[in-house]
């Protein structure tokens, strides 16, 4: 924790309280892609990556689905992850800067030490690249997630592991078939707890 | 509307504040209309209540259906206001809370005692019903409750941890039905509360407050109006209120023997510094110059967490209605060093949404398992702690304007040292709980942010320090009131609203029986 500051200023602004949670385990990247209580389009079938090039959107898929394979259960290019990812990069000019120019330095640097770009490695080698990437992304602080690691490709990892996770744990795949969320209910009583604690 | 109507009172907004006070009031036979800028809600019909992320591209829940319109902005949310996306809970001030200055020098004491407003918080229990455990302690008054909804397991693993540090786990109380009452069902525990609950299990101010009193004819409630300004006259008497009309923009006016602002704390201080005259240049009812000062929001801390035991066991539906479950401010009797308190609201997780699996470290098939193994034992943990009145007010933006071309309403939060030391302590305490509960932390929130909006037109005794005395009742302007979050001279640690709706209510006999004594 920070030495604590004997006053701090905020200026809120007009941001609208709704006396919502605090620290809300709901805050997903794409939540504001759009204007707060705007009704949804119906769902386009996107058939097409709108941001990423062919290469840009290959990369970002197999990275993907490198972080969420399809084990008993689908992994995160059967839940659409991909298309996911550039519907969020899309709507939010800071993800493009970050995912051009990171992705561009992850390419050369793929290149630089492994002799070819990463899709042309085979998996092992893949997950050899993207180990210490991962590494340094875990040892930053909780508070640094969603903020650029101080390397472009761990940068790049990290926001292609935290869109991933976003995209994947709220796709019927992720979440129903995965981990089995089973609320959304009637229930006539709330049941009382009979474990041992 | 006639153009030429009076009304005994308007009542500018229809949250949980207005919508009590002006079904109180047409219940005693006055002539009331409710203003409010948002639309009508169809509760049953409105909301997403039953939706789930995939089922939309950015996987955001939106708060209403397509095309239904409603929560479009901070003006315009709704007949109902916040209510309908409350979370409920609901618990009374203890003497402690309304008498800081009394018992810690420290804070603002209220102009009056907890047990003159008890009858009020009776009342509103037994009107709205309020489920909780009656658990006989000093600092948070028991109530006339519906029986109490049981804990999760999950919280009784968190009352075994708190235990061993001597802290003690309650039962939320909620306005919310744990029994089928005058016509609303019981709660069916679909556990998206927040997202407007399609049944009214759970109270909301236009199901249960207002609809009722339309059948006494005495009540009207005009959606869709967005005040702008409360006018006043020459004689130092408010006349009613001007408006601009959501849909068509066009400019309307309610005239009334008496105004009551109730738009919501923020917005109903707001108001009242548009509502310039020749007679109150710096805001309506301002001559003190206390009009936005004291805002004294609640803070909250947050700790999101694994609890051990529950590592690697089967999901279960847990949704309930959130949060089951609360740590009571239990600091008052220990040793610390600053001036009053925090309570923590806990395990309030909607697992529909699994935003902290962005957190889990590693990649792959074992990254995959260990989210999966975590999922059912993920508990959030937030402590909210009271800020003392300070430096905190809120203001207008002179270069920044609305949609309906009205100054954006600023916050401007300092916190002090005082605050601080809570912050850092609620921290302390919350991550001890959680670990003698077993709990593995995931991450510690760093920095508190600010919660529940309170203060800017505090009431108090002296006209020189406050904007409404004890009636919430301007002192500058006879007939007008002030009934919000914004009167609250402290802030307590709780969850105001109870409060709110039992000031309300005491307000509301007030104003009735000054208009029947004609001295108003």
């Amino acid at each position: 924790m920070k030495a604590p500051r004997r006053e701090a200023l905020r200026i809120v602004g007009a941001i609208s309280s709704t006396c919502a949670f605090p620290f809300a385990a709901n805050e997903l990247y794409a939540q504001h892609a759009g204007p707060h209580g705007e009704s949804p389009a119906p769902p386009p079938a996107r058939t097409q990556p709108e941001f990423f090039t062919a290469e840009e959107f290959a990369l970002v898929s197999r990275m993907a689905d490198l972080i969420i394979p399809a084990t008993s259960t689908p992994g995160a290019l059967a839940a659409g992850v991909p298309m996911y990812i550039d519907m969020v990069v899309s709507r939010n000019q800071e993800a493009q800067r970050l995912f051009r120019t990171s992705i561009a330095a992850f390419d050369l640097s793929c290149r630089a030490r492994r002799g070819k770009p990463f899709l042309e490695l085979d998996e092992a080698a893949q997950i050899e690249v993207l180990t210490p990437l991962c590494e340094a992304a875990d040892a930053e602080a909780p508070s640094a997630q969603g903020r650029a690691g101080r390397k472009p490709e761990v940068a790049l990892f990290k926001a292609v592991k935290s869109m991933t996770a976003d995209g994947y744990y709220t796709s019927k795949a992720g979440l129903i078939d995965e981990l089995g969320y089973s609320g959304n209910t009637v229930m006539a009583e709330f049941p009382v707890c009979t474990h041992e604690h | 509307m006639a153009a030429d109507k009076v009304y005994d009172v308007v009542v500018v907004g229809a949250g949980a504040s207005g919508g009590t006070l002006a079904a109180h009031l047409a219940r005693a036979g006055v002539d009331v209309c409710v203003i409010e800028g948002g639309p009508a809600i169809n509760t049953r019909t409105d909301f997403n209540t039953h939706a789930l992320p995939y089922q939309f591209e950015n996987r955001a829940i939106p708060t209403m259906k397509p095309g239904k319109p409603g929560f479009d902005s901070e003006r315009s949310r709704g007949v109902g206001g916040k209510s309908l996306t409350w979370n409920a809970v609901a618990w009374r001030f203890s003497e402690r809370d309304f008498k800081g200055r009394t018992y810690e020098g420290a804070g603002e004491d209220w102009p009056f005692h907890y047990a003159d407003l008890a009858p009020y918080y009776s009342a509103i229990e037994r009107e709205v019903g309020v489920c909780g455990n009656r658990d006989g302690l000093e600092d948070l008054p028991d109530g006339e409750f519906l029986p109490p909804v049981p804990m999760k397991c999950t919280d009784v693993a968190v009352m075994k941890g708190a235990a061993k540090l001597g802290v003690k786990v309650i039962h939320v109380r909620k306005a919310t039905l744990s029994r089928p009452m005058k016509g609303r069902p019981a709660c069916h525990f679909c556990g998206n509360c927040m997202a407007g609950c399609d049944v009214v299990a759970k109270y909301n101010s236009a199901d249960v407050h207002l609809k009722p009193a339309l059948k006494t004819g005495k009540l009207t409630i005009r959606p869709n109006a967005i005040v702008r300004e409360v006018t006043v006259s020459n004689e130092n008497r408010v006349t009613g209120v001007k408006y601009i009309d959501r849909e068509s923009r066009r400019e309307g006016e309610v005239r009334a023997c008496v105004v009551v602002v109730s738009c919501a704390c923020v917005q109903s201080v707001a108001l009242l510094q548009m509502s310039k005259s020749r007679l109150y240049p710096d805001g309506l009812g301002n001559s003190s110059g206390h009009l936005g000062k004291h805002f004294i929001p609640h803070f909250t801390g947050g700790v999101q967490c694994f609890l051990g035991e529950f590592v690697g066991k089967t999901s279960v539906n847990d949704e309930g209605y959130l949060d089951h479950a609360y740590i009571p401010s239990f600091m008052h009797n220990r040793k610390r060093d600053y001036a009053r308190s925090f309570g923590v609201q806990f395990n309030y997780q909607n697992r529909r949404a699994v935003g902290w699996a962005r957190m889990v470290k590693g990649f792959g098939a074992s990254y995959k398992q260990a989210v999966k193994e975590r999922y059912p034992a993920f508990l959030t943990f937030a402590p909210y702690g009271e800020m003392l009145p300070g430096k905190s007010h809120v203001d207008l933006d002179p270069n920044v304007k609305d949609s309906y071309g009205l100054p954006r309403a600023r916050r401007h939060v300092f916190y002090s040292e005082n605050d601080i030391k809570i912050f850092k302590d609620m921290t302390k305490w919350s991550v001890e709980i959680l670990k003698a509960a077993g709990a593995d932390i995931l991450a510690v929130g760093e920095e508190p942010r600010t919660n529940h909006e309170l203060g800017g037109a505090r009431m108090g005794a002296d006209p020189k320090t406050s904007v409404v005395n004890q009636w919430c009742q301007s002192h500058d302007v006879k007939n007008l009131f002030v009934v919000d979050g914004a009167v609250f001279p402290s802030a307590s640690e709780k969850n105001p609203t109870h409060t709110m709706m039992a000031l309300a209510a005491r307000t509301a006999e007030r104003i009735a029986g000054e208009l029947k004594r004609r001295s108003l």
